[in-house]
C-alpha cells in the first residue's frame, strides 16, 4: 500500500542496479537536467502514458546494454544518462511526440542558445 | 566549447550540455502539447524533497530527546506517537503496519536490518542507502554486528551490548540515536537537523558537524 504514486515508483527502483543515485536518505542530482528527466518519467507515468513497470524494465535494460558496451570504471557513467534514453524512447513510442518534432525543438533551442551565446559576448 | 567559471560544464562539457538541452526540449515539447503542465516538474521534485527524506525521522528523534513524556510514547507506541504531532500513517510509513522504535543508551547500541524484503519506514528514514539491501550486509550484520560497525567506522566498546532488529512486512524497527553532549542549548528545530538516515539505521551516532 502506498499512500503516493511518486512514493511507489521510487522505492520500487530501490535495491538494484537501477536504483537512482542517494545522499543522505534522498535523491542526489549532479546536474538541474537529471531533475528534469527524473521528474518528467514519473509525471507521464502518474498520467498513464506508460506503465511504471515498463520504463523500469527498459531502465534495467538499457544499463545493462551501456554496461556490456563499457568497463564498469568507465568515468562516463551517468545514470540520468540512461535514464532519458528510456524517457525518450517511450515518449516515441507512446507517440506522445514524434521524433521530428523534437529533434526540431531541439535544434530551435540550440539555436537560440547560440544566439544568445553571441548577444552576451558583443 | 566550455563555459568558464562553471564547474558542471568541466568533465565532459559536449556530451553535459547535449543532455541538458536534449531533456529542456523535450519538456518544452510536452508543455506546449498540454501533456504536462508548466509546474508538474516542480511539483514531483517538491514532494521528493519534501516527503521522501529523513525529515520525518528527524523530527520525532529531535521531539524525544526534549520532550520526555514523547519519547516515552514514541517508545511505546511509535504510530500513536506519529498521530499525536500530526504525522498521518503514511507520511509515517507505518501504513497499516507497526513501526517500532529501539532506543540507544549508554549500554545499549541498536542496529536494524531487514533480512526478508523492502521492510524500510521510507517517509521516516527517507531512501535507503544502496548498501543495505545488500544480502552480505544483512547476513554479516546479523552474525557480527561489532565488526560490520567498525566497518561503518562506529567502533563500540566491548561493554556496550548491540541489540539486533530484523524488520518485516509487520514490524518495521529503526533507532532512537543518543543525544550527543554538547546540544544542550539546542533548539528542537536545530536538534534535528543533525539526525542522519546512518543514525536512525544504527550504523552511526549523531554527532555535532
Amino acid at each position: 500500500m502506498f499512500t503516493r504514486f511518486e512514493h511507489f515508483a521510487a522505492s520500487s527502483l530501490m535495491g538494484s542496479e537501477e536504483s537512482p543515485p542517494r545522499k543522505n536518505g534522498q535523491l542526489s542530482f549532479q546536474r538541474s537536467w537529471e531533475q528534469v528527466a527524473f521528474a518528467i518519467a514519473i509525471a507521464l507515468s502518474k498520467k498513464g502514458h506508460y506503465e511504471w513497470e515498463e520504463f523500469r524494465q527498459n531502465l534495467i535494460s538499457t544499463i545493462g546494454e551501456w554496461e556490456s558496451d563499457h568497463d564498469l570504471a568507465d568515468p562516463t557513467w551517468n545514470y540520468y544518462q540512461r535514464w532519458y534514453t528510456v524517457l525518450e524512447k517511450l515518449v516515441l513510442e507512446t507517440g506522445l511526440v514524434d521524433k521530428s518534432e523534437l529533434d526540431e525543438k531541439l535544434i530551435n533551442l540550440l539555436s537560440c542558445e547560440h544566439l544568445h551565446d553571441d548577444s552576451t559576448e558583443s | 566549447m566550455s563555459i568558464p567559471g562553471d564547474e558542471q560544464f568541466t568533465y565532459s562539457p559536449n556530451r553535459e550540455l547535449e543532455s541538458a538541452a536534449k531533456v529542456r526540449a523535450l519538456e518544452a515539447l510536452l508543455i506546449e502539447k498540454g501533456v504536462i503542465g508548466s509546474e508538474t516538474v516542480n511539483k514531483v521534485l517538491e514532494y521528493f524533497e519534501s516527503q521522501m527524506g529523513p525529515f520525518n525521522g528527524a523530527k520525532l528523534v529531535a521531539k524525544a530527546w526534549v520532550d520526555p513524556a514523547f519519547k516515552e510514547l514514541l517508545i511505546q507506541d511509535c504510530n500513536e506517537a506519529c498521530n499525536s504531532i500530526g504525522m498521518t500513517t503514511g507520511m509515517s510509513g507505518a501504513e497499516g503496519e507497526h513501526m517500532r522504535v529501539a532506543e540507544n543508551t549508554p549500554s545499549v547500541h541498536n542496529l536494524i536490518i531487514c533480512t526478508l524484503c523492502s521492510c524500510y519506514p521510507w517517509p521516516t528514514l527517507g531512501l535507503p542507502p544502496y548498501w543495505y539491501k545488500d544480502p552480505t550486509f544483512r547476513a554479516r550484520a546479523a552474525r557480527e554486528p561489532r565488526k560490520v560497525l567498525q566497518e561503518f567506522g562506529l567502533n563500540l566498546d566491548n561493554s556496550i551490548n548491540i541489540r539486533v532488529w530484523d524488520s518485516s512486512g509487520q514490524i518495521r524497527w529503526w533507532v532512537l540515536p543518543e543525544r550527543p553532549a554538547g546540544t544542550e542549548h539546542m533548539s528542537e528545530e536545530e536538534l534535528a537537523a543533525l539526525v542522519t538516515p546512518e543514525s536512525m539505521m544504527g550504523v552511526a551516532k549523531v554527532a555535532l558537524p
